[in-house]
């Protein structure tokens, strides 16, 4: 068949069957629904390195590569030895014995996915620690993920990380058997994309006038029956508060017998008994009380301290951030966060629920240009680099942004009380932290793992006169059962929880760990430590 | 070794010295949570690799997984059923398929796949539906691993494990293991059928699907879903007649979504897009392949477990949510006395005593710890509605409009049954 041949075929099928998507979108497509064509296009202009190719190493890069990130590195200068070529679905079994595991490992890896590439570097990162070249290589990548990497290079490596703002997160990943735990170091991660299963305040209490003109031109008395039952309760709700507030001095229902009245004066609206509209505000009537002008976590946010090391990228976002802070604040706005346009199905017929929707949707609107007015007076630099994709997604997402802001790898078990603390308040993660730091402290020193050993490592880091809880003996216990065991199991649960994280990170879409997040699957639990 | 010595024979390269360093860390010796009945080396080692068989229903998103993980643990007898082929959009999570595998089925080339990468493992595949087997097939199995996607095909394997369980015979009780995930979220769970809380026990857990009454979708529509509903559900019947929608046909989708998109814009509403129109009439739920990790890992660490006893297992539900931060809860989930699988007693359900046979059924279809699309009522001694063949729903129609009183006793008994539901449904009728 000719070029052409297939071109017109093609273009035949488009016409019959319009709207279909290209094949990329039609292999992501149930990742798309996930975190949309923006997280994808960070996903693929991510370079991703990954500390050694162990079992879990390539487990969490298959989940990775799977998806669809840019490119990655192995680095590894091991060979493959027997019990790896048992462990690891990314080697060719026996055959991989005796070569360089990375340089296996590598090909099995890309062929899940052609759009990525991929690279093995055979260097031990000690060297690349020790030159400028090394660490300058190091530190350009989106993220750096090492597994079980004794603490005397961890700890350097997270050092070098640390000292530069905007070096790349780092996950430090250890296992030892059923228990495991990660880290993600980062100064600060911002999202404005949480995907708050949240809905968003519908603004009720203070309803902008088109809204409010709507509600108080009905005549629910002599209208239309049918037109009656077809009131959005959105309207409801703004008129009966608008009357409640005539008889009351402005103010809102506040005590249980308040509120009870209220409601009752949504049902005394209906002309008939079965109208679905009023039922739902009266279901809905708690957002006159429960819906604060701004949520307490967006308010602490507005306060937040300048931090010294926010990364660079992070600037446009706290720019928006103090922007939105200063709208709330402005005498001539609304005195709450900017209005948004998407709305819940209610009960309502077509032209009604269209007609609320694009009040909404132009109300939404005049807010977002009154945002924009502001961030380019406060901001004028930035807000002339900002995309403005960045500034409507942040506008549309305002009611759940998050702030996260992280401590180095490592932080903790310096921070004798800290850990003391941790201990009473969370023991079974605590103590399974502290056995698995204690195995890599002992691994680094090439030391023997025994029940002993490890307790004393334990004692070491908490100090000799603290109670330690029983949790602690069966984390060591485990431990010194299986010290060097990457199991495929363990391995493949790690392999899920870390690059979900990393995705996470990578799109700054939903929110991801913050602190350590501890593994246990023999009585299978997670658990995080912040 | 014992376990080297059988598969030795074959090639060098299916079997080598220091395979199993890692699993062997665990196998070797026991651990302070271990069970003293553990039997530490080549007993369980043995057993592991040379006896245990295992079962693995679906071969997709969760099935993949499964089988990667259960061979490297060191489980070399597994089967895997699957009915579906493979499509594109699998290739974003399932990882043993590629681009040529397009269309090919899923149980077959994931088997392949398994036996060519993991040497000595022996999966057996078949390309068909788990209703085809009967109890002796999966009598033949130790343990049985589902990473489905529907909750009919769950239901009633679940229902026929509670079923053979003998108790005469306890090499007829099959742990059954359970995965399932949305998005970033999912849940493992054990199940020891007629011991533990079972996959109808819970039921009630599930989400309910998002229902439009048919009037939104004729008379006010306001979502873009309203729309796609309406080509799919009047729309498509109305125009192809007796021609079946299938939703795996792109030009069946496309041109739900012109009209869908016709009608938003004559009703000024927004949204319809292709994807949209696709992820309605398919009912697609999102899937990445971390998540599907995550639970294959949790399901084969509690398979790994329960075959060797090397520690305890999960008892008995794992419930994983990653959309903030990293959050789990494991619990037990308990039995229902009333669970209408392992049970062993009717539901008991109160009726009023004015209720027609019509809206006892509505009220039964609503029920969402019951689930149920089309029932049949009888009672032991007579027919109340059929819903098939034509001609007993035709001599049975008339009691849809009579009072469920008039022809059932209080304190009565009401047998459901329907073709979606794996088993009889036993209700116990009270009146107000
Ligand atoms: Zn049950």
């Amino acid at each position: 068949m000719s070029t052409s041949e297939s071109q017109d075929i093609e273009e035949a099928t488009a016409t019959i069957a319009p709207g279909q998507p290209d094949d990329k979108t039609r292999r992501y497509d149930r990742q798309l629904r996930i975190w949309a064509a923006s997280g994808q296009a960070a996903l693929e202009a991510s370079r991703i390195l990954v500390l050694s190719s162990s079992a879990t190493s390539t487990s969490i890069l298959k989940n990775l590569v799977l998806p669809g990130i840019g490119h990655f590195s192995i680095l590894d200068s091991t060979l493959t030895t027997p019990a790896d070529a048992g462990n690891n679905f990314f080697l060719n079994a026996s055959q991989s014995i005796g070569k360089p595991r990375a340089q296996e490992a590598v090909p099995l890896l890309r062929e899940l996915n052609e759009s990525v590439q991929g690279e093995a570097v055979i260097q031990d990162v000690k060297e690349l620690l020790s030159t400028d070249q090394g660490k300058d290589w190091l530190r350009s990548f989106s993220i750096i993920i090492a597994h079980n990497l004794n603490n005397d290079v961890l700890a350097p490596l997270s050092t070098l990380l640390w000292a530069n703002p905007n070096g790349p997160p780092l996950i430090s990943v250890r296992s030892a058997g059923f228990l495991a735990e990660f880290h993600i170091q980062y100064h600060e991660h911002s999202v404005s994309q949480s995907h708050s299963e949240n809905a968003p305040s519908l603004r009720i209490t203070r309803p902008f006038p088109a809204l409010l003109e709507w509600a108080r031109s009905l005549d629910l008395q002599n209208m239309d029956p049918t037109d009656h039952s077809h009131i959005p309760m959105v309207v409801i709700l703004v008129r009966a508060l608008d009357e409640w507030r005539k008889s009351h001095d402005g103010s809102l229902p506040k005590t249980a017998a308040e509120k009870k009245e209220f409601k009752n004066s949504i049902l005394a609206m209906k002309i008939k008994l079965d109208e679905e509209n009023f039922e739902e505000a009266e279901a809905q009537a708690w957002r006159v009380w429960s819906e604060p002008a701004v949520p307490s976590d967006i308010q602490a946010l507005f306060s937040l301290p300048p931090l010294p090391t926010s990364p660079q990228h992070n600037s446009t976002f706290h720019a928006l951030l103090q922007s939105l802070s200063a709208f709330v604040s402005d005498p001539s706005g609304p005195g709450t966060l900017p209005i948004s346009a998407t709305l819940p199905d209610m009960k309502s017929d077509t032209k009604n629920y269209v007609r609320l929707q694009n009040l909404y949707r132009a109300h939404a609107e005049v807010e977002k240009t009154k945002f924009k007015e502001i961030f380019a007076a406060k901001y004028p630099e930035i807000a002339k680099t900002t995309n403005p994709d960045e500034v409507d997604s942040f506008v549309k997402n305002a009611h759940h942004i998050r702030v996260l802001r992280g401590k180095q790898w490592g932080a903790l078990d310096r921070d004798r009380e800290a850990i003391v603390n941790s201990l009473t308040s969370q023991p079974r993660e605590t103590a399974t932290h502290l056995a698995l730091s204690a195995l890599s402290n002992l691994l680094s020193r090439n030391a023997e793992v025994t029940i002993d050993a490890l307790n004393a490592e334990v004692l070491s880091t908490v100090g000799q006169d603290v109670d330690l809880p029983e949790e602690l003996e069966a984390a060591v216990g485990e431990i010194a059962r299986a010290p060097t065991a990457d199991l495929p199991n363990t391995a493949a649960f790690l392999g899920g929880l870390v690059a979900q994280e990393a995705i996470k990170v990578i799109t700054e879409q939903y929110v991801p760990l913050n602190g350590y997040c501890v593994v246990d699957l023999i009585d299978s639990w997670t658990g995080v430590i912040n | 070794m014992a376990a080297a010595a059988v598969v030795n024979g074959t090639a060098s390269s299916s079997e080598w010295e220091g395979r199993y360093y890692h699993v062997d860390q665990i196998l070797d010796r026991s651990g302070p949570r271990t069970d003293p009945s553990f039997l530490a080396g080549d007993e369980v080692k043995e057993f592991l690799r040379e006896k245990c068989k295992i079962l693995v229903i679906g071969a997709g998103g969760l099935g993949c997984e499964i089988l990667a993980n259960l061979a490297l643990s060191g489980f070399k007898d597994i089967h895997v059923i699957d009915m579906d082929t493979i499509d594109i959009s699998n290739l974003n999570r399932q990882f043993l398929f590629r681009q040529k595998d397009v269309g090919k089925s899923k149980a077959i080339v994931a088997a392949e796949f398994i036996m060519n990468r993991v040497p000595g493992v022996k999966v057996t595949p078949y390309f068909g539906k788990i209703q085809d087997k009967d109890e002796d097939y999966y009598m033949q199995f130790n343990l049985i691993i589902c990473g489905l996607d529907s909750v009919e095909a769950r239901r009633w394997i679940n229902a026929t494990l509670v079923n053979m369980v003998d108790s005469d015979n306890p090499e007829s009780l099959k742990p059954l293991i359970d995965g399932g995930t949305e998005g970033f979220k999912g849940q493992a769970r054990v199940i020891l059928p007629t011991v533990t809380s079972c996959y109808e026990c819970s039921l009630d857990m599930l989400n309910k699907p998002t229902a439009f009454p048919i009037c939104t979708i004729a008379n006010t529509p306001r979502l873009p879903e309203h729309c796609i509903e309406w080509a799919s559900v009047l729309e498509w019947p109305k125009v192809h007649g007796d021609k079946k929608l299938d939703t795996d046909n792109p030009e069946h989708i496309s041109w739900l979504y012109q009209v869908a998109a016709a009608r938003a814009k004559e009703f000024k509403i927004e949204g319809v897009t292709y994807s949209l129109t696709q992820g309605v009439v398919k009912n697609i739920i999102p899937a990445i392949a971390s998540t599907n990790a995550i639970i294959a890992a949790s399901c084969c660490n509690e398979a790994f477990k329960i075959a060797t006893s090397s520690a305890a297992y999960l008892n008995n539900y794992f419930m994983l949510i990653g959309t903030d931060g990293v959050y789990s809860y494991t619990f037990e989930h308990e039995k229902r006395d009333d669970c209408p699988v392992c049970g062993g007693q009717s539901l008991a359900i109160t009726v009023n005593k004015e209720w027609t046979v019509e809206r006892l059924i509505d009220m039964l279809i609503e029920r969402q710890d019951i689930q149920v699309k089309k029932p049949s009522l009888s009672t032991p001694g007579k027919q109340i509605y059929f819903q098939a063949p034509p001609q007993l729903e035709l001599a049975t129609r008339p009691n849809l409009e009579k009072k469920i009183s008039d022809l059932v006793p209080d304190g009565g008994e009401i047998t459901v049954t329907a073709t979606t539901l794996p088993f009889n449904l036993s209700l116990r009728v009270k009146y107000t």
